[in-house]
């Protein structure tokens, strides 16, 4: 029929041309544009061991955000004030790929910022003293990669998430480190886990538009964001991080 | 091994790591066939999706994208374009590939874009580039993204790159001669063996780019020493396999339209 046809035209095109306006009819009804109620959560679906090159990883989608982590497992020698110690290393990866927003190359300031926060918090949920083969000359050290395959919003709660999911995924094979050659040989047959201090459950929450608390917006959300609050909570139920930005 | 140059960007592990001696378990000599069962001149299975990150759900999204998995290789592309070009005032669009491995993709990590990355971000362009119309598109810029998220086997990772990059051109709408559909092999034991993983990775191996619909090669890569009888077979029989890799891709964007 032709004026449903000529409404349905128009939504499209004022979504493009007003997205505030857009937004703002949906939140003053008490309701959001994918008909979610504000602190209603998206459908979240998380697989470990999708990387087969890597010791641990896990894939996560929030809605449309998608986001993989791999965790690669090397040897190195400790650092000298800790001997028992092992490394962990967490990066998150915002390229072209996932969005417009981002340029290629170096690391921008967003991807920066993240993986800052995500190195802070996992230093409670590792022990890096169960990451030593030999004190004082051979520890493993793990680089964890988080790449953003699609952003919908809430990349961090994806990233923070698939990390979780990726360390309880880790397999490390056994080590042995050959005092005369120096030298580590790990056997595949024999894998162990990390036993870790505690889980993070993360739910980012975002003032849209000066005036309404959405959870976990998504990315047309997220453009009228004026702040952002981060919990993270434990499985005691104890707050593990607070963060507003 | 990786040595992290202190990379202030990013949060850095040791300076230096290396990978552990993996002992036991190791594959023995492809002589009994091939590890996964399959015939010489079986491809492994291919999935491939047009439009992914491109349907226009998000306000930033790509002109055009393409997922596309070969047995364990998975591949994700996105393409911006045709969009203002720096240089104004070009005759022809200008087309980039930026090609980028995951850090977790391959056995060996690394963080900076290596001098491997570089050249094959060149080659790529130079290889799917011959097949776009670009000259339909003036003072433009043509870009493509395209992250490897998990390899296996190197000759096989780079032909499945040529087709995710064409699949995402097809999905961007970009005019093209045809789309670029590749294939590589492998020569072990004076056979040409089709797609090799990492374990059957030859010293020689050749990969070709095809047009089927114009019968035009855009690229051809060989490494490793060979007469140029046993090359020229095996290019022979890898334009033939990319026939039905062709028929694959265009199954794809067929899928995406309905």
């Amino acid at each position: 029929m032709a004026s449903t046809e000529q409404l349905t035209f128009a939504i499209e095109t004022f979504k493009r041309i007003r997205p505030v306006e857009f937004q703002r009819r949906f939140l003053s009804q008490d309701t959001r544009h994918d008909g979610r109620a504000f602190l209603q959560f998206r459908a979240t679906h998380v697989v470990k061991g999708t990387i087969g090159t890597a010791q641990g990883s896990a894939t996560v989608r929030i809605g449309n955000t998608t986001v993989v982590c791999g965790i690669k497992a090397e040897v190195s020698e400790p650092d000298v004030n800790t001997p028992d110690q092992g490394y962990l290393a967490t990066n998150v990866d915002l390229s072209p790929i996932c969005s417009a927003n981002y340029r290629p190359g170096a690391p921008g300031d967003e991807a920066q910022v993240d993986s800052e926060h995500i190195f802070r918090l996992f230093g409670e949920v590792v022990d890096l003293k169960q990451l030593c083969i030999e004190n004082d000359q051979a520890v493993w050290s793990l680089s964890a990669d988080i790449v953003c395959l699609k952003s919908d919003g809430n990349v961090l709660d994806a990233a923070i998430i698939a990390l979780m999911a990726a360390v309880e995924d880790l397999k490390l094979p056994q080590a042995s480190l050959d005092p005369a050659t120096g030298v580590v040989s790990a056997d595949k047959a024999i894998e162990t886990q990390l036993t870790l201090r505690k889980r993070l459950f993360p739910a980012t929450f975002s003032l849209v538009d000066d005036a309404y608390l959405v959870a976990d917006a998504d990315d047309a959300e997220e453009r009228l964001t004026t702040a952002t609050l981060l919990v993270v909570l434990d499985d005691q139920g104890h707050l593990a991080n607070v963060w507003k930005r | 091994m990786s040595s992290a140059v202190n990379d202030r960007r990013r949060i850095n592990g040791p300076a230096r790591s290396v990978e552990p001696i993996y002992t036991a378990t190791v594959m023995d000599s492809v002589a009994a066939g091939r590890s996964d069962g399959r015939g010489l001149d079986h491809m492994r299975p291919i999935y491939a999706k047009a439009g992914p990150i491109s349907d226009g759900q998000t306000t930033a999204s790509a002109s055009g994208s393409a997922f596309y998995e070969q047995g364990s290789i998975r591949i994700s592309c996105a393409v911006y374009g045709p969009r203002s070009a720096r240089k104004p005032n070009a005759r022809r669009a200008h087309f980039v590939c930026d090609f980028q491995y995951a850090p977790f993709a391959c056995s060996k990590r690394s963080h900076t874009q290596s001098t491997d990355e570089h050249e094959t971000s060149l080659w790529l362009s130079n290889t799917v580039g011959p097949a776009i119309r670009l000259e339909m598109y003036p003072k433009s810029s043509i870009d493509a993204y395209v992250t490897v998220i998990e390899s296996d086997g190197k000759m096989a990772t780079l032909a499945a790159t040529i087709n995710c990059i064409s699949l995402a051109l097809a999905d961007a709408g970009i005019e093209m001669y045809d789309t670029v559909a590749a294939c590589s092999m492998g020569l072990r034991d004076s056979q040409w063996i089709v797609d090799c993983t990492h374990q059957e990775d030859a010293e020689c191996s050749v990969l070709v780019a095809y047009m089927p619909s114009v019968d035009e090669v855009t690229g051809v890569l060989q490494t490793g020493k060979t007469t140029l009888e046993v090359h020229e077979q095996g290019v022979q029989l890898c334009t033939n396999v990319c026939v039905r890799v062709y028929a694959v891709i265009c199954r794809a964007l067929q899928a995406s339209v309905e």
